[in-house]
């Protein structure tokens, strides 16, 4: 990964504190994506294994990108802010993560170590085990200062409660602003737009709503929806909110629940999918796309309209592709030249992608050199919220992911809790948009 | 070297989950807890899906069947400071939890196989108790038992403890058992050939009045009595044994060194492989739905698979006991209660003991993979199965937890659970023969503590059921005592 050459920074450039190496960084960017275009993509050894990890989903989904920042563990990067003189450490790393010695312990288990039944019922063995146990798991230190409190909670009352600013929510708390009826739409970025403004661009896509013409003050950024409950006084949606101050506890109750939050970046298995170098789809377009960082010879793969979506920005960018590998089929008309139907696919490096390798579906095994592998596969429905609440999650074998039941207004099995978009299993950014709108109809004709 | 991750904050593999279906572990819950994925600080949400196709895809599961592990809230990790702010009304009882419907499980999931048509016992209950019990059934040489569970292991109280073992009790009985217990612990996996981590840091009570304090007092002497090493120790030695308690409010504590902390589930899982291989069947996702009693005798328990004609009836359902009791018309005073758990991002080491303020029910370990362990008690938690999560629960467990320990208002809280209680009228269990109904046999009242006490109890009820000589455990903590009035009260109950 690298800033492309062409672009002008969107930041003041600062260095931040790498282990006590200056690294140059944007602020206010994402720190973890600071680090990958000035080399650093390495930034922690994994759990069990000690395998080297970078940063994969740039979206809170996984767990490659956490260091102890400032003194306190486990932070996810990818969604800190660079600041000037910030310090990073890697964590989980003997004497460091470039040089970790319990790196040993991927090779010595090349088929999988087998916490149940390693020297179990062994003498000796197995209480060396435990305390040697004891001592490698666990990621990161405990802070070494007690906490400040954090600000005071508010607890808000709403009619509607909408969470997920993308295509879907946005046309929803459109049709809620034309309407008169008091909502408030919670977004997790510092942005509004979800895929339309961070994912591979759609053919007909809407244009991102110009949050001017939403209700004033209805719109919350940088809001994160943490859980679903309810008490003596109805059923709340939990958010934290990043202020100045820190991070606020906001107690919403409300009549109705219009969830649109999209889904996570899910990962595909296969061979070293946990090498740094290897992102997901929807994380290479946003730094692409926000921060102007790409790789200088990609390898994608996946399947999906995504997949090729992507490879049509990569290409417009200057970025080189060298495969593109759908695993599910032939490729559709009009797609990329390179893309082939391939199975097998695999990260090839030490501490980095240095290569990829596929078997194509009608020839002999595969391999291309390149800096990064990226993975575009169809989000993972964020139904967690949906299904706190009471509403029906499904197997959808076809795709092989789970979603949200829901008729076409939008109506759960929960009698409060509306669900649009990525949730109720896909589709365009268009269809999005167009399902966030008639669900927010439907569910103000609930309303009393 | 090589490797197919499938959950990467847990370097869980593809081959992992594999491993876990030839083990018999099918169901994404039962995937879930024996490879970990989705136990991470991500939660599930980047392998949920591809764990979920995996298992579809090499038909370990009908796509019916595919069904996502309960989401836990937070979903995002959330520091322990931030849950803190959240308003509690401490004089309204806790209202609701979500989600209302961890207990019900897909109908796709039941076996499609035939249940024996009779067996000499019948288990009913797959946690601890009743596994624990038909393993040691098999060992004394009786291999004709069934045991019926109607979720997956672990579904129950057995998979949603805290792993608190101690010897640290109010009363001779159960001092002696938990004893006996942690001792089985110990070669536990040599005998069933799986590790339970059992780690012995310790058990640290605190006491907040000078009550509570003379109760630690009468306790140690009592424990000493039985060769149990407890000791007071003071504030300051306390602070001693944990770096970084405030001790603020506590007045005395006792801690027994050889008290501890174990992983829960792979106790079921030994259990009920040793029971297999013994002859013995575990049938999951098979609910009782009624019982056929003719002459003071069961003769059939009636599931959703068909009936078993059997001998004996054990029933060992922990909080669903009054439920199970109530199809053969047995009262039993067993009243469930909800008590809500938390775990946090994995640290590395720092906390030795499980720490417990006696007089609010707090208690806080850190797991073997370092998780800080938690829950606490509401005095106003009304009776009832319930099982959902509360933002309530939360809030006070982080305001008590960091007025004891304020270093971890940063540390981030990953899920949130609950589980029920089986609670008596005098906090101990019931057991052995029903008044009235002689082949029915009590197995449960064992009020949050039954999974520290199963490996001892099931060791004697089986030896007891089996060689039919007599022990005292079966008269002293029969049923028939709340009838009688001789109630001797456990005081030693947290959580």
């Amino acid at each position: 990964m690298r800033r492309l050459p062409d672009a002008s920074l969107r930041g003041r450039a600062i260095t931040v504190d790498l282990e006590g190496e200056s690294i140059p960084a944007i602020e206010g960017e994402p720190v973890a994506c600071s680090l990958v275009a000035a080399g650093e993509p390495m930034l922690a050894r994994s759990v069990k294994y000690h395998r080297p990890r970078g940063p994969y989903c740039f979206a809170a989904a996984c767990s490659h990108c956490l260091m102890r920042v400032d003194g306190l563990p486990n932070v996810y990067t990818c969604r800190t802010p660079a600041r000037e003189g910030m310090k990073l450490e890697r964590q989980n790393a003997f004497p460091s993560a470039k040089v970790d010695v319990f790196e040993t312990i991927d090779w010595f288990f090349p088929k999988g170590l087998d916490h149940h039944e390693m020297f179990a019922g062994v003498p000796i063995a197995e209480q060396v085990m435990a305390k040697v146990a004891r001592q490698l798991a666990g990621l990161g230190l405990l802070p070494k200062e007690p906490a400040p409190a954090s600000p005071e909670s508010r607890t808000l009352r709403t009619r509607v409660a909408v969470v997920g600013a993308g295509a879907s929510g946005l046309a929803a708390a459109r049709e809620l602003t034309e309407r008169g009826v008091p909502f408030l739409l919670f977004e997790r970025e510092d942005h509004v737009g979800g895929r339309l403004a961070h994912g591979a661009p759609e053919q007909d896509a809407p244009a991102i709503t110009d949050v001017a013409t939403l209700a004033p003050d209805s719109l919350v950024t940088r809001a994160t929806a943490l859980g679903l409950y309810d008490d003596e006084a109805g059923r709340f949606l939990v958010v934290g909110v990043w202020e100045p101050t820190g991070v606020r506890l906001l107690k919403v109750y409300a009549e109705r629940f219009l969830l649109t939050p999209g889904g996570h970046p899910p990962m595909v298995p296969f061979e070293n999918n946990d090498l740094p170098g290897v992102y997901a789809g929807r994380a290479a377009s946003l730094l692409l796309r926000r921060y102007n960082v790409a790789p200088e010879v990609a390898a994608l793969v996946g399947w999906g309209e995504e997949l090729y979506g992507l490879a049509r920005l990569l290409e417009e960018r200057g970025v080189k592709l060298a495969a593109v590998v759908d695993l599910k089929g032939p490729p559709p008309a009009g797609a990329h030249p390179l893309a082939v139907a391939g199975t097998e696919p695999k990260a090839h490096g030490m501490r980095h992608v240095s290569a990829f390798s596929f078997t194509p579906r009608d020839g002999s095994r595969r391999k291309v050199s390149c800096d990064a592998v990226l993975v575009s596969v169809p989000v993972s429905p964020s139904f967690e919220l949906a299904r706190q609440g009471g509403a029906k999650v499904t197997f959808d074998a076809g795709h092989g992911l789970f979603k949200v039941d829901a008729d076409a207004d939008g109506r759960t099995e929960a009698a409060d809790i509306f669900a649009a978009g990525d949730l109720t299993g896909g589709g365009s950014a268009k269809d999005a948009a167009i399902a966030g709108r008639r669900v927010a109809q439907a569910l103000v004709g609930g309303l009393s | 070297m090589s490797k197919s991750m499938i959950c990467s904050c847990e370097d869980v593999t593809a081959d992992d989950v594999r491993h876990a279906v030839s083990r018999g572990y099918c169901d994404v819950e039962s995937v879930k807890r024996y490879t970990g994925f989705g136990t991470g600080i991500c939660q599930g949400k980047s392998c949920l899906s591809a764990v979920a196709a995996l298992l579809e895809q090499e038909k370990a599961l009908k796509p019916a069947a595919v069904v996502p592990f309960t989401p836990r809230p937070p979903l995002f990790p959330t520091e322990l400071r931030l849950l803190a702010t959240a308003p509690v009304d401490e004089s309204q009882p806790p209202v609701g939890g979500l989600p209302q419907d961890v207990d019900t499980f897909a109908s796709a999931l039941r076996p499609e196989g035939p249940l024996p048509a009779k067996a000499k016992v019948v288990i009913i209950g797959g946690g601890v108790m009743g596994l624990a019990l038909a393993y040691n059934l098999a060992r004394e040489g009786e291999t004709d038992v069934v045991v019926l569970e109607r979720g997956y292991l672990c579904a129950g109280a057995s998979g949603r403890n805290g792993g608190g073992v101690r010897m640290q009790w109010g009363t001779p009985a159960l001092v002696e058992l938990a004893k006996r217990s942690i001792d089985l612990m110990k070669t536990f996996a040599r005998d069933l050939g799986i590790n339970v981590w059992l780690r012995q840091g310790g058990y640290l009570f605190l006491a907040r009045t000078d009550a509570v304090a003379k109760r630690l007092e009468r306790n140690v002497t009592l424990h000493n009595r039985y060769g149990v090493p407890t000791r007071l120790v003071t504030p300051d030695a306390a602070r001693d044994i944990v770096p970084g308690l405030t001790m603020k409010g506590c007045v005395a504590a006792s801690f027994n060194p050889e008290d501890g902390v174990i992983f829960p589930w792979p106790f079921l899982w030994g259990y009920a492989q040793g029971c297999k291989k013994k002859g013995v069947r575990v049938e999951t996702y098979t609910d009782v739905t009624g019982f056929e009693v003719s002459g003071g005798q069961i003769r059939k328990v009636k599931t959703d698979r068909g009936d078993i004609a059997c001998d004996t009836v054990v029933l060992a359902s922990g909080a669903w006991s009054p439920e199970v009791a109530k199809l053969v018309d047995v009262q039993l005073p067993n009243e469930p209660h909800r008590h809500e758990i938390l775990s946090t991002e994995p640290l590395k080491p720092f906390l030795g003991p499980l720490v417990s303020v006696l007089d609010s029910g707090l208690y806080f370990s850190q797991s073997m993979r370092g998780e800080i362990v938690g829950g606490m008690g509401d005095p106003k938690e009304p009776a009832g199965l319930n099982m959902g999560s509360t933002l309530r629960f939360v809030s006070r467990f982080a305001r008590a937890l960091m007025e004891q320990m304020p270093h971890v208002g940063h540390v981030k809280v990953l899920r949130q659970w609950a589980g029920c209680y089986d609670v008596t009228p005098d906090n101990n269990p019931i057991l052995g023969r029903t008044p009235g109904l002689d082949n029915l046999l009590q197995m449960s009242g064992f009020v949050g503590h039954g999974f520290m006490m199963a490996p001892a109890v099931a060791e004697r009820m089986a030896k007891w059921m089996v060689t039919g000589e007599s022990d005292e455990l079966f008269t002293r903590f029969n049923l028939r005592r709340f009838s009688e009035g001789a109630l001797e009260r456990e005081d030693m109950i947290i959580g």
